[in-house]
């Protein structure tokens, strides 16, 4: 089913909105992923992965005041849906359990 | 310092952004964009911020982002095309008098361009009978002489084609055509009179004139063969069957018919009744070395036939070493070669000797542009009065938009009005069409020769794209206009749309309208003063009361032994053509004393043609009855040219002709010999009888009309086959400068269109603006203003564009008549403020009156009319 696959950029973007609580919007996730994962990301392909997940049902978005040092425009802010939040959680039971099954001796080199 | 508007997102980009964003997320990431380009500018610094924002914008192009395209307006076109169309002849009813300007203007002006379409598509379909119309080329020659302009020539010399053929490559096959075929072919009782062409072999193979009877291949080739057509057969023989049977030609000739061909079809250029083979031709002047050399360039043809898929180089090539080889041979003057493909020849450029049908590219051209002019004039109406009412319709374009019509939309719907007037039009301008063909035909004799302008199936078909075209263009401007409007101050109230845009286009186009209507007048008051300047003209000689008679191949003796037996003709000539009337001969001549050799312009005479004529003899005498064979009168030009000194002195030299040594007896005054195109040029009179193909009576009678039943008559008893051609000099001269007369016509038909409709286009302006300030007229007149006030106060901004038109007007038609209508010609009227500021004044007194009716209508009513509702 096309609906539940988590991408795994898409899976950092959620985890973002969630470390950033009230505060997750265009800019600062954009920032926090740039600086978590050490890696440029670009507006628009976090736009595509908003989209995405928005249509997946994962994240809701609502609009904020606007500020001066936008032009006047509103900030959207995101955040995660339960559908989301346990969308992640499977994703990270998987991974646990894989994790648990990979032998010691695969590490030891 | 940096200046302050300069701080911020590049403007180019984010333009771009906003262009190509989708709606829905443009706030947010916009905003966002923003937002960082401002912490960027703090760290990184304003030009690296802006580079960062370009590259981010151009990572926004994904599908993401980007406007969808929205496909929903497809779903309802029919109900709105129906609603469109509805609305479309609603605003057409509502509006009688505007719709009736349009639609009377613009039929007007598609009439002209459905003349124009007709006359085109029937050039076009000129020649493309031939099979193998598209490999088929014309060799045409150049003849440079010294002080002379290069001659033009559709002819070239038959050795050409004879070189060609046994020496060169670059072709599939050649002919040769000899153009003038003319006599008369006898069996038994029937005669008929062949105006035909003698050709080589090919000529069957490389044009398609199917043959009924005979083989193609075989028909021209022996001497004495002849292939006649369907028509010519019939009249000879009563049948068409005729292969191997025997006619008589002049001079007791036997020939042979090979074949019969269909009749050569209307739309070819190449005309004839009959063929005879270049044989026979060859055969009859074998003992005549000039008929095969390069110099004889007159009255040949030579078109090739090009192998499939190959260009014309190789045989130009070929052509070009034939010419210089030849060259080497000549002196004082040379000739070049050239090619011309089937399609160019007719309509082609303009060439001496031509064939048959000829027609002038530039005729075809300025027929072609001044139909476009009127058209375009008349769209011009359209466009200002629509743009003019866009108040009108502002209302509905506002409610439209607020229901969620697009500006597209919006768009489509205007046009599609414009398009219903085009269509409306081109009802009518078909029945204006009807009855201008006649008129158009009849004004030139030249355009009634090869121009029928029937209607093909395909034609209709170009009408009705043309008026969609008419109606798109005359549609474009004011859709524009009316689908700009903004919702907002529609709904506000109506009162700024019209005047804010205080447009100028709309000036712009009356302007237009104005200089075109000048012109043309200015060009017919010229044309018509240079036409009746050319016609009175002292042309050297006396033209008055001359009449002259075709000989069609009759005895000069019996025909003047008749004719004078006749009272009324009190003189007559005899002379080899009509000279001033635009044919010229010409042979080399070559001054025994001076060593020096020129080109002769001739006319063969009779001793009684000089006084006959009324020239004036500068010295000497006329020919001799016995001697005129080696006697000769030379003109001024000559004299000068030769450098002979006084007439006196030339008396008595000796000047070689047609390799023939002739005595000069006399010196006439310069005449015009030819047309009013050239300069009098060096000239001779030879009097060799054998050359008269016409005869000049003086004429002197009461009743024209009996004395030319009595020539008649005296013509029939002496031959009865023939048709007596009569026609007196001056009427012959006026035939010869018909190109102007009829051009004259055309413009004169075209400025009255043109006026009609640029004066059609003012009407409704005026009305509209005296409809728009009526209050403030009765205001006025309330107060106190009178009639002339208040004309002056609606026309000075006409008057203005008025003057603004002729400043524009004046000058180019002035140029435009210098270079067009009269460039050929040395002899011009000169050009004054008064033929050049009467139409002008003509124009601005139509003007005038069109806008002061309208004014006094408004100022004679009862300002309590007006006044009363508010």
């Amino acid at each position: 089913m096309k609906g539940t696959y988590l991408g795994e950029f898409q899976e950092i973007v959620l985890l973002t909105i969630l470390v950033l609580e009230e505060n997750a919007y265009g800019v600062t996730i954009q920032d926090e992923i740039e600086q978590k994962t050490k890696r440029p990301v670009s507006r628009g392909a976090l736009h595509t992965a908003l989209t995405r997940l928005d249509e997946k049902g994962f994240i809701t978005s609502a609009y904020g005041g606007a500020t001066s040092e936008r032009g006047g425009r509103r900030k959207r802010y995101y955040q995660v849906t339960n559908l989301g939040k346990s969308s992640l959680q499977e994703a990270r039971s998987i991974r646990d359990e894989l994790w648990s099954r990979v032998p010691k001796i695969a590490f030891q080199s | 310092m940096i200046d302050p508007s300069n701080i911020g997102p590049p403007r180019r980009a984010e333009r771009f952004f906003k262009y190509f964003c989708d709606q829905e997320y443009f706030e947010e990431l916009q905003g966002d964009l923003e937002e960082k380009f401002f912490i960027n500018m703090k760290r990184l610094g304003q030009r690296k911020a802006k580079s960062i924002y370009r590259n981010e914008v151009l990572k926004m192009l994904r599908p993401s982002v980007i406007k969808k395209v929205k496909t929903q307006t497809q779903l309802n076109n029919t109900a709105m095309f129906k609603n469109y169309t509805l609305i479309a002849f609603r605003s057409i009813a509502r509006n009688k008098l505007f719709s009736a300007i349009n639609v009377v203007g613009l039929a007007i002006s598609m009439a002209v361009g459905l003349l124009a379409i007709t006359f085109l598509a029937e050039l076009n379909s000129y020649d493309t009978f031939h099979i193998n119309a598209d490999r088929i080329y014309r060799v045409i020659n150049t003849a440079y002489e010294p002080n002379q302009d290069p001659g033009l020539y559709a002819t070239t010399s038959p050795l050409t084609g004879k070189r060609l053929k046994e020496e060169f490559a670059g072709f599939e096959k050649v002919v040769t055509i000899y153009r003038n075929f003319n006599g008369d072919a006898k069996k038994g009782d029937n005669t008929v009179s062949i105006r035909g062409l003698v050709a080589t072999e090919e000529f069957f193979d490389i044009f398609t004139f199917p043959l009924i009877y005979g083989d193609p291949a075989q028909a021209l080739k022996n001497p004495m063969s002849l292939v006649l057509t369907e028509t010519s057969a019939l009249a000879l023989f009563g049948k068409t069957d005729v292969v191997g049977k025997i006619i008589e030609w002049d001079r007791g000739l036997q020939i042979t018919v090979t074949g019969v061909a269909q009749n050569p079809p209307r739309k070819s250029h190449i005309q004839f009744n009959a063929v005879g083979s270049f044989s026979t031709l060859e055969l009859m002047n074998r003992n005549n070395p000039s008929f095969m050399s390069w110099e004889n360039m007159w009255n040949s043809h030579v078109y090739a036939l090009l192998p499939k898929g190959e260009g014309i180089a190789p045989l130009q090539a070929s052509l070009d070493k034939i010419s210089e080889e030849e060259n080497a041979k000549l002196k004082n003057w040379s000739i070049e070669m050239g090619l011309q493909s089937m399609s160019s020849v007719f309509p082609g450029k303009k060439l001496y000797n031509e064939i048959g049908a000829r027609m002038d590219m530039k005729t075809v051209n300025s027929i072609v542009i001044l139909a476009l002019i009127v058209l375009a004039s008349a769209c011009f109406n359209y466009t200002n009065l629509s743009i003019a009412r866009t108040l009108k319709r502002a209302k509905e374009v506002g409610v439209r938009k607020v229901i969620g019509a697009r500006r597209a939309q919006l768009l489509f719907q205007f046009i599609i009005e414009a398009i219903i007037i085009s269509l409306l039009a081109l009802f009518f301008a078909f029945f204006i069409f009807q009855l201008l063909k006649p008129e158009f035909l009849a004004m030139d004799r030249n355009i009634q020769r090869y121009i029928t302008l029937d209607l093909a199936l395909s034609t209709y078909l170009y009408f009705f794209l043309f008026a969609l075209a008419i109606g798109l263009i005359a549609g474009f401007l004011p859709s524009l206009a009316l689908s700009k409007l903004r919702v907002s101050n529609i709904l506000k109230g109506v009162s700024g749309i019209g005047a804010n845009n205080k447009f100028n286009v709309r000036k712009l186009l009356i302007g237009i309208q104005f200089t075109l209507s000048m012109a043309f007048v200015i060009m017919v008051t010229l044309t018509y003063k240079q036409y009746k300047y050319v016609l009175g003209y002292d042309l050297g000689f006396t033209s008055e009361n001359v009449l002259n008679i075709n000989l069609q191949g009759n005895d000069v003796q019996t025909l003047i032994n008749s004719f004078s037996q006749l009272p009324e003709i009190s003189e007559i000539s005899a002379a080899s053509a009509v000279p001033s009337t635009g044919g010229m001969w010409m042979d080399r001549g070559k001054y025994i004393e001076g060593n020096d050799s020129l080109s002769l312009y001739n006319l063969h005479i009779s001793p009684e043609y000089l006084d006959n004529l009324g020239h004036t003899l500068l010295a000497g005498t006329t020919f001799s009855e016995t001697q005129g064979r080696n006697q000769i009168i030379i003109n001024e030009q000559l004299l000068k040219r030769f450098q002979m000194g006084e007439p006196f002195d030339a008396l008595g030299k000796t000047i070689r002709i047609q390799g023939k040594a002739r005595n000069v007896i006399g010196v006439v005054k310069d005449f015009h010999y030819g047309m009013l195109d050239n300069v009098i040029e060096p000239f001779v009179f030879l009097g060799d009888p054998n050359e008269f193909n016409m005869i000049n009576l003086k004429v002197a009678s009461t009743d024209i009309v009996a004395t030319m039943q009595k020539l008649e008559e005296k013509w029939i008893e002496i031959d009865g086959i023939h048709p007596f051609q009569a026609i007196f000099y001056d009427d012959r001269i006026e035939q010869a400068y018909s190109k102007l007369a009829s051009s004259m016509k055309i413009l004169g038909l075209l400025a009255l269109i043109a006026i009609s409709i640029s004066m059609l286009g003012l009407l409704g302006m005026a009305v509209y603006t005296t409809e728009t300030r009526i209050k403030e007229l009765t205001i006025r007149k309330v107060l106190g203003a009178n009639g002339t006030n208040l004309i002056s106060l609606l026309s000075k901004n006409f008057i203005l564009l008025f003057l603004a038109a002729s400043a524009v007007a004046i000058p180019v038609t002035f140029y435009a008549f210098k270079e067009m209508v009269v460039s050929q010609m040395k002899y011009v009227i000169d050009i004054g403020a008064l033929e050049l500021g009467s139409g002008a004044l003509i124009v601005l007194i139509i003007a005038l009156l069109t806008i002061g009716s309208q004014t006094r209508k408004a100022i004679r009513t009862n300002p309590v009319n007006h006044l009363r509702n508010e």
